[in-house]
């Protein structure tokens, strides 16, 4: 029998093959939005348990890949939402440094918080489009919105960061 | 505001934030068998009667909504 309807029926040897099939995939995607790889794990594991407390609901003739994706998006989305704003400067930002690393160092904290201040939804789209460099298409799928949305977010996020990092004194 | 832009605050939020480099570094299998293992918590029946006795509450005192909403 086809592994998607064996995963259906609850078969767990057929999750075990779908979940090894697809985790990178799904860990690699989350990692894109979370950007921290304990947390991309926690979320590929949490993703899978939702697929397999769903997978009655899943259609076997519908592609496995595009609804893993699509859930570990919005598991992500929520972490993104619930994550606290200091937590996102890396080690990096706030290690003791020389003077010229300090200012780089202070830049990147500047670029940084002005990204945090982006609403959630632009923020995610502007991390997978700009600095992730992901097709327009791909993040659609992924998010569930058409096209034209993702190009309005980007647009929106672009502005919004421009307009608060040339109040910051951030130059190109 | 223009494709120029763009690039721009691109190149900046790349400055901020590097690409990841998204390769698993384990097999998550055994994390997902615990997880799988665990037993499910279901809410005690006193979170249910919390539950139930609320919503009743606001049905029978549609008014508390505004003092909620206020306080909130």
């Amino acid at each position: 029998m086809d592994l998607l309807k064996r995963f259906v029926q609850g078969d767990v040897e057929a999750f075990e093959k779908l979940f090894r099939q697809f985790q990178s995939d799904v860990y690699g995607w989350a990692l894109r939005i979370v950007r921290d790889p304990g947390i991309a794990e926690d979320l590929t594991v949490e993703t899978f348990w939702k697929i397999y407390q769903a997978r009655a609901r899943f259609n076997p003739d519908a592609p496995f890949s595009s609804w893993a994706r699509r859930i570990a998006t919005n598991l992500a989305i929520d972490h993104v939402r619930r994550r606290r704003p200091e937590m996102e400067l890396s080690e990096e930002m706030t290690g003791v440094r020389s003077p010229d690393s300090l200012v780089m160092c202070e830049r990147r904290e500047k670029i940084a918080r002005a990204f945090e201040r982006l609403p959630t939804k632009l923020r995610v789209t502007a991390t997978l489009a700009l600095i992730e460099e992901r097709p327009y298409q791909e993040i659609a799928d992924a998010l569930g919105k058409p096209v034209t949305t993702i190009r309005t977010r980007v647009f929106r996020a672009v502005r919004i960061l421009r307009d608060q990092l040339n109040r910051a004194g951030v130059k190109p | 505001m223009t494709e120029g832009d763009e690039k721009e605050i691109q190149e900046l939020l790349q400055e901020a934030f590097p690409p990841v480099t998204p390769e698993l570094r384990r097999d998550l299998w055994p994390a997902m068998l615990r997880k799988l293992d665990a037993p499910t918590l279901a809410p005690p029946w006193y979170d249910w009667a919390l539950i139930w006795g609320s919503a009743g509450m606001l049905a029978l005192f549609p008014q508390l909504i505004l003092l909620f909403a206020y306080h909130f």
